[in-house]
């Protein structure tokens, strides 16, 4: 007997209307598309020129290529030393280095803690419960610019180690300087304050995470013989992958790009990139070929991190736990 | 070898009382089944031997022990769920092995004890899947295999059956019963399906509204049911209730009804107490016979309003005076709708119960 299957030719159809599509639609795609990678590409091009050129014209094509630029941005970590330059003044490496710690601690931090307050947030009952979960989302709401005067106050004036100190006193053995050893311009101070800034939206984006995962799994794990920890970790943690993979791009991203509280917590030796590529301006001189190249240069960490990280972001990793 | 005591059992969730004191021995071995309707607190107790609910009073003792502050780990239990709860990130092997590799157990026991138990479900060619690529059948199959890798003398069934589809839910209660026969330990099952818990029950322990209502094997519950609750939520289709008033004629204790009069018989008479004038009579389909020549005293009859055709017999809802009443019948009997058919009555058919209390009398 033959049988009817409507639901095969209805795909089909669906397939068919997908290439009828209005020429207006792949107008709209061409010019977002042109508005987002556009002004990648002009910083690429112009990273290439010299400052004369840049000057003559940003749109211009018809230029020598040179990697001047970029042997000026790299010439603390370059083998040779560049004919063009008389003394090495930006230290791209050092920079580099230093966004590389306080990003990927502050990030790794701000997971391992936002983790473990989201899942007391969902999972546990306590006084007071829903008044935090409020709170931390509108911690966020609170712009960094108002957080910058009172917290480089802090840092410099409150939470400092004496120098005649135990301590403090080791420190300065070690490293050497003058004065008291204080948060400000120290890599763990610009961490703290980017930790504190992206916690409350990680937490906010993994509450939602926690709480997709059948609770029944959790008490399948309890009766299977797992303590609370090994419930958490071997259960929670691996299904809330994606939203783990969300989270540190996001904080990643911040941390690397930030550009305001680093300025005015870090000092010459902790120094973000951002900041550095500011100290390519000055009163006398813009270099925009080496501004261009040092952005290049930045823009291609959060590139790798993301690719990696969104590997992790597989949808539909509960799929299969529980029916019904 | 554990026994299961559960003393003056009560849960609350604030000022709601849902357990009013379950008191319940489950002997060895025995396999017990709490069946209810939804909401009847059977969940909930199960749920408390298991220790994923807090006990608000009373004692569970396993084997004489208490474990009512014991976390769900420590009392030795499995538990299958509702839900089937597999591990979604872990393949089918790791899920079975989960419980045996928290206990440190050697990799080769552990994979000696997955591919036996995988051996019992049927699941051994499936033990590198992920759950998400199994059917619902296969998921339920590595949910108990989960459990019986353990080695527990426990086993917790939390409505396991009631996710599947009709014919595979049959299929699988098979599989269970055989399950049974080859591993001998306690067993408890909460269901609200009555025939799962006629199938595969020892011991049913039937409970409405936080309380027990009766406890015994299939066949006393289905043949002396305790109150009206029992008679009608054991059995399928479910007993008939019809209000009567009793008469004495010739020394013969009648039930008389709207559109009926039938006679009690004399064993059953003799436990009546005297005072007693009104009672709710309860009659099975499965008591009733088509047959047009019974005699009065022993047969109903019925209007039928609707046939429902189920294959080799088909299930009439007839009316007996403003009553309603369903009779099964053969599907060959030729019957019009409308038509009014005597069906007899088997004597011992005859369930009595206090139209005030809903006690069997």
């Amino acid at each position: 007997m033959p049988h009817d299957w409507p639901g095969r030719f209805r795909k089909r159809a669906e397939t068919l209307s997908y290439d009828r599509q209005n020429p207006a639609f792949y107008a709209l795609l061409v010019a977002l598309i042109f508005m987002a990678v556009g002004p990648i590409f002009l910083m690429f091009i112009n990273s290439f020129k010299l400052d004369v050129d840049i000057i003559g014209g940003t749109t211009g094509l018809l230029f020598l290529p040179t990697i001047q630029n970029y042997e000026t941005a790299l010439c603390d970590v370059l083998w040779y030393e560049p004919e063009h330059l008389d003394f090495c003044s930006l230290k791209f490496g050092g920079a580099f280095i230093n966004s590389l710690i306080i990003a990927l601690i502050s990030t790794l931090l701000t997971l391992v803690i936002g983790c473990m307050a989201a899942y007391a947030l969902v999972r546990f009952r306590f006084m007071g419960r829903d008044t935090v979960s409020l709170t931390t989302l509108m911690v966020r709401m609170v712009p960094p610019a108002v957080l910058l005067v009172p917290v480089f106050g802090l840092w410099n004036n409150e939470f400092c180690l004496d120098r005649d100190g135990l301590i403090g006193g080791a420190i300065r053995d070690t490293f050497g300087g003058r004065g008291d050893v204080c948060l400000a311009g120290t890599h763990s101070g610009i961490i703290l304050i980017y930790v504190a800034m992206n916690l409350p939206f990680v937490i906010w984006i993994l509450q939602s995470f926690i709480v997709q995962v059948p609770r029944s799994l959790e008490e399948a794990a309890r009766v299977d013989g797992a303590g609370p920890f090994q419930v958490f970790f071997k259960i929670v943690l691996p299904l809330i992958k994606p939203g783990l993979a969300a989270a540190a791009i996001f904080t990643f991203r911040i941390a690397w790009n930030e550009y305001l509280l680093a300025s005015a917590l870090s000092d010459r030796n902790t120094k973000t990139v951002p900041i550095l590529i500011v100290n390519n301006m000055s009163e006398f001189n813009v270099e925009w070929g080496v501004i261009m190249a040092t952005g290049m240069l930045l823009a291609i960490p959060p590139i790798i991190f993301t690719l990696f990280a969104s590997r992790q972001i597989i949808t539909g990793m509960t799929a299969g736990a529980v029916k019904g | 070898m554990p026994q299961i005591r559960l003393d003056n059992l009560v849960k609350r969730y604030g000022a709601v009382q849902v357990l009013h004191g379950i008191e319940l021995d489950m002997a060895e071995n025995e396999f017990t089944v709490l069946v209810g309707p939804s909401g009847c607190g059977k969940s909930t107790t199960l749920r408390m031997i298991a220790g994923l609910e807090t006990v608000s009073d009373g004692e569970i003792y396993i084997d004489g022990r208490p474990v009512k502050d014991l976390d769900p780990k420590d009392r030795g239990l499995a538990m299958v769920f509702q839900d089937y709860a597999l591990y979604p990130h872990m393949d089918v092997a790791s899920n079975i092995s989960f419980a045996l590799r928290l206990q440190k157990r050697p990799r080769a026991e552990i994979d000696a004890k997955v591919r036996e138990v995988a051996e019992l479900v049927g699941l051994s060619d499936f033990l590198a899947r992920k759950p998400g690529a199994l059917s619902g059948g296969q998921r339920q199959r590595v949910a108990m295999a989960r459990a019986l890798a353990k080695d527990s003398e426990i086993f917790l069934f939390d409505e396991p059956l009631s996710n599947l589809d009709a014919k595979l839910r049959g299929q699988m209660r098979a599989e269970l019963a055989i399950m049974r026969q080859r591993v001998q330990k306690n067993m408890i099952y909460v269901t609200h399906d009555q025939i799962e818990a006629m199938t595969l029950a020892d011991r049913i322990v039937v409970m409405n509204g936080g309380y027990i209502q009766q406890q015994g094997t299939p066949e006393e519950l289905f043949k002396r049911p305790a109150n009206k609750f029992v008679a009608g939520f054991l059995g399928s289709p479910p007993m008939n209730f019809l209000g009567a008033t009793l008469v004495r004629e010739d020394d013969m204790l009648m039930a008389q009804g709207a559109a009926f009069k039938v006679a009690i018989p004399a064993d059953t008479a003799a436990r009546l107490p005297t005072s007693q004038t009104s009672v709710i009579l309860g009659v099975r389909p499965s008591d009733l016979n088509y047959n047009s020549e019974a005699p009065d005293a022993e047969a109903f009859d019925l209007r039928v309003k609707v046939s429902e055709y189920v294959g080799a017999q088909s299930v009439l809802l007839c009316e007996c005076g403003s009553t309603d009443i369903t009779v099964e019948l053969k599907s060959e009997t030729p019957i019009a709708l409308g038509e009014t058919l005597r069906f007899a009555l088997r004597p011992e058919g005859i369930h009595l119960f206090d139209p005030k209390t809903e006690m069997a009398l």
